[in-house]
């Protein structure tokens, strides 16, 4: 789950809920959850030291196990990128007509160094109510409940009138390493064909003390563009320096990359979130939600909600300058000066949109602007639906009632965004909860709640059915 | 010559018409035939040349006791001779010769060069740097020019009194020292100023620096004196912010908050101010200067309120940059990663200080015009010294244009400072006022100094040599 912010700004808000689920003493079929689980996070699989491909070897032999068979399960894997494997599986459904759906879950972990830690991160601890260890959090407790749900189904004899599809896969968390569900998207298209496909970024959040406050159903998200701006100069002696200068060409660029406003955007998910949050809440910020729904050209609202800097990224495409350089000698005048400029643009809106857009704000024919990296063809923004939006709502009001759903986009990216690419939408749906302090993924000592991992895996069972099971049985 | 601008050779050269010259002595077609001091003395810099300097493969000390060896065997004495080189650094050393003068009251006068050369390739030059070469009326090597061309001049002219039986009334001092071309390795002028004060005690000394001029023709047009030279220094501005994720940027940035800094530096001009020297420049060189940039010149130095005459004159970079304090940003560096706000970005602001201006009170100016205490200010070079700024002394300046006249009749003598440094910074510093000689004169291309296939004109240095000897003998006859 990198770069995902969207959850973390719902934290704050404090919506009246009962205490969570009691957590109930462990059921015969969480023991065995949780020894896959145990497993699962136990495999390193970081990019330095871990390896994907032995965590799917495990995955392909509990499924076998189980009774899955060659017909059901494809291994993949790419020559330069040996332990970046991952794992396809293929449920069938009875229907001649529903499209399959698509679980997804990345196998990958951000790296973690022993020292750093209190515990040793490849070690899953349970204490104080908590897993321990890399990978507990994001997104292994997931991962192991698609796994385990597989074989449930298995052991139940389930019969769905969908196709219920699993892909595993690795590289979400690295953007410079192989990704295997763009890989799976280019190269494997018709394996993972699905009218939709259920992935992270959902989930709800706790007020710190084990009350769940709200869950989101996670619609659509950011791409990520990153451009370099770049200035050249003919340089010379420092002893005698001219105004026409690369670094002071970028500079002036730079402030006006700054003060450029990409215009104000809004879509189903973020009217959807807006309005959600708009009315739980009575102050300032509450009234603009509402208004700027209502009105999107209702300026006092827009600079009301533009303070909170996660608000004012969901409300349009943001650029930013991260990396900056230029020059190659103390005392020479540079002859080059460029910038990295990151954009989180919004759903729908091109890249060359919005290169053109910083070309045109910086208006100075002697700067370059490229886009950087290639992250494939633009995503279709995924519909937010009542197919998608009713049975999440259900199980919200059964598993955490009083508690509300709020749709959200992400300001970050996740590997959705290679299946909305390819024309397969993808939502982040709630079930599992978080602490508002993110519970250490990406950093020291992750954790998840315990009682959220057994609650969110009966919530995901029960909402997986229900997709695959659409005309109820 | 480390770090300089060849200030003359960018204005005066491109500036300059033809015909408002002076009339030189004709230009180089043949190379004359040599006399035999000076087919000796060809010897003795092929010698030098060809004695590799350079810090990665070369040695200074060898250099040194072969310069020493040549002075002893026309007959200095071994105690005149001081061969110095710290264990650390063994290949950087130097020489120090004291040819004694008959009045003691009369305080000695000391020769200035350095031996090291910068790094040259063997397969980026058309011919090996490190073997003299004559052709078509140039010599051909690294050094043949900066600083070996001096350095030589300078022993051949201890050689030459020595075999003459020379008995000058003031004692001549000769240090040949290495470490001048490089930057944070062992410098010899410095270590002089600090170990061995006594040993290289001066009136004054005469250093590279200084020099004339030719065109493109190869006619000589104007030999300087270089006066004193601007002070370098390197500030680091660092700009710090907690950072974040990228995916929620906000306006406050330490990429932004530098751009708004090394905006300000642009936009800031420090205030104009004149020297001796720089004033006598600006009035000398006006009138060598075409149109109005020439009278603008010499009007400023009139009256440096001029604001039209300022403006005119600024247009120059290199007349702007003799004008005042110069800063400018010359290298950025920030962030950490594509997907994250920066946390640190520095830039360098390298700046070339007005004579007599302090590092302190330039980076106080550089503070106050960013106006912005979040951006934290570090002088880069903390233990070199400021320059004091030599006088314009008749006394030496005066035997210049008189022996230039006669040498170089009809080309103008003219004070400069530079906006570069030498090892001159050094000297000064310790309370020895440091001119650079006029004399060896290069190219309008500064005889490509640093780069592929360095050169010196043959005749700039034999007649260069000519002068440099009469002017030494008379300084220390008197």
């Amino acid at each position: 789950m990198p770069r995902t912010l969207a959850i973390a700004l719902l934290s704050s808000v404090m919506f009246a809920a009962p205490a969570s689920v009691a957590f109930a003493q462990q059921r015969p079929d969480q023991q065995a959850f949780r020894s896959l689980y145990k497993d699962m996070v136990e495999t390193d699989t970081s990019i330095t030291s871990g390896s994907c491909t032995t965590l799917a070897d495990k995955i392909e032999a509990h499924l076998r196990a189980r009774g899955f068979t060659d017909a059901e399960l494809t291994r993949f894997a790419v020559p330069d990128h040996p332990k970046e494997g991952g794992i396809v599986v293929v449920y069938r459904g009875t229907s001649k007509t529903l499209k399959p759906m698509l679980l997804v879950g990345h196998l990958d972990v951000v790296v973690a160094k022993r020292e750093d830690w209190i515990r040793d991160p490849y070690t899953m601890i349970e204490e104080g109510g908590y897993f321990y260890g890399r990978g507990t959090s994001d997104m292994k407790a997931m991962d192991a409940i698609w796994v385990d749900m597989f074989e449930r189904f298995r052991q139940q004899s389930y019969k769905p009138q969908r196709t219920i599809k699993l892909a595993l896969t690795c590289g979400e968390e690295t953007s410079w390493a192989f990704n295997g569900m763009r890989w799976l998207s280019e190269n494997r298209r018709e394996l993972i064909d699905a009218e939709f496909a259920l992935n992270e970024g959902g989930g709800g959040r706790t007020d710190g003390h084990g009350k769940v406050l709200q869950q989101s159903l996670h619609v659509g998200e950011k791409m990520v563009g990153n451009y370099r701006i770049e200035a050249t100069n003919p340089g010379g002696h420092s002893s005698t320096p001219v105004r026409d200068n690369a670094i002071y060409e970028l500079a002036d660029a730079l402030v006006k990359v700054r003060d450029h406003e990409f215009p104000l955007m809004l879509n189903d998910t973020t009217r959807a979130f807006f309005t959600k949050l708009g009315q739980s809440r009575s102050d300032e910020a509450g009234k603009a939600m509402l208004a700027i729904v209502a009105n999107p050209q209702d300026q006092a609202a827009e600079a009301v909600l533009n303070r909170d800097k996660a608000w004012h990224s969901m409300l349009r495409t943001t650029c930013v300058a991260t990396l900056l350089d230029g020059g190659h000698a103390n005392n020479a005048l540079p002859q080059r000066a460029g910038v990295t400029v990151n954009c989180r643009i919004f759903p729908g809106v091109s890249y060359e949109t919005v290169r053109t857009a910083l070309e045109t704000a910086i208006a100075d024919p002697r700067m370059t602007v490229t886009k950087l990296d290639d992250r494939g063809p633009l995503a279709k923004p995924p519909p937010l639906t009542r197919q998608i939006l009713a049975p999440a709502q259900a199980l919200v009001t059964k598993y955490y009632p009083g508690v509300p759903l709020v749709p959200t986009m992400s300001t970050g990216a996740t590997d959705g965004i290679y299946l909305e690419a390819v024309g397969i939408p993808s939502y982040g749906p709630p079930g599992l909860y978080g602490d508002p302090d993110g519970n250490g993924a990406h950093g020291l000592n992750e954790r998840a709640i315990v009682a959220a991992v057994y609650t969110g895996r009966d919530f995901l069972t029960e909402l997986v059915k229900a997709y695959a099971d659409p005309r109820g049985r | 010559m480390n770090q300089r601008y060849p200030l003359i050779a960018a204005t005066m050269i491109a500036g300059l018409s033809v015909p408002a010259l002076i009339a030189a002595s004709a230009t180089a077609a043949e190379p004359a035939a040599l006399r035999p001091d000076q087919a000796e003395f060809r010897g003795l810099y092929k010698e030098l040349v060809e004695t590799n300097t350079t810090l990665s493969s070369g040695s200074c000390t060898l250099a040194a006791e072969r310069m020493a060896a040549r002075m002893r065997s026309a007959g200095i004495a071994d105690s005149q001779i001081t061969l110095f080189s710290t264990p650390e650094h063994p290949t950087d050393g130097g020489v120090v010769v004291v040819y004694p003068g008959t009045d003691r009251k009369l305080k000695p006068m000391l020769l200035l060069a350095h031996i090291d050369v910068v790094e040259a390739k063997r397969e980026d030059w058309t011919r090996d740097p490190f073997t003299l070469i004559e052709e078509n009326g140039q010599f051909y090597a690294r050094g043949a020019s900066d600083d070996k061309a001096q350095a030589a001049v300078w022993t051949d002219t201890l050689v030459r009194f020595a075999k003459e039986k020379y008995k000058p009334r003031r004692t001549i001092k000769l240090a040949l020292t290495c470490g001048e071309e490089t930057s944070g390795a062992f410098n010899g002028a410095e270590w002089l100023t600090k170990n061995k004060r006594d040993l290289i005690d001066a009136a004054y000394a005469l250093n590279e620096g200084g020099g004339g001029r030719s065109d493109a023709d190869g006619k000589l047009l104007v030999q300087t004196i270089q006066v004193g030279e601007k002070a370098y220094q390197d500030f680091t501005l660092t700009a710090t912010n907690e950072g974040g994720h990228s995916s929620a940027p906000v306006r406050d940035n330490a990429i932004y908050a530098m751009a708004d800094a090394v905006s300000k530096i642009r936009e800031h001009e420090f205030a104009l101010e004149f020297n001796d020297t720089t004033r006598t420049f600006f009035s000398k060189a006006g009138p060598l200067y075409p149109g109005t940039i020439g009278k603008a010149m010499a009007a400023l130095a009139v009256n440096p309120q001029d604001k039209a005459a300022e403006a005119l004159v600024n247009q120059d970079r290199s007349l702007h940059s003799m004008l005042r304090t110069t800063c400018v940003a010359t290298l950025v560096q920030g962030g950490h990663a594509l997907n994250a706000l920066p946390q640190r970005v520095t830039v360098n602001v390298n700046c070339r200080m007005f004579p007599g201006r302090t590092s302190d009170e330039t980076q106080a100016e550089l503070a106050r015009v960013i106006g912005n205490p979040g951006i934290a200010i570090e002088q880069r070079i903390k233990d070199k010294p400021i320059a004091k700024v030599p006088p314009l002394d008749p006394t030496i300046i005066g035997p210049m244009e008189q022996l230039s006249a006669k040498h170089f009749p009809g080309v103008p003598v003219i004070p400069t400072i530079s906006t570069g440094a030498s090892d001159g910074v050094y000297i000064a510093a310790v309370g020895i006022p440091t001119y650079g000689v006029p004399g060896i004169w290069a190219d309008s291309k500064m005889n490509n100094i640093h780069g592929l296939n360095e050169h010196m004109e043959v005749r700039a240095l034999m007649d260069g040599r000519d002068y440099l000897y009469a002017l030494v003998k008379l300084l220390s006859s008197k």
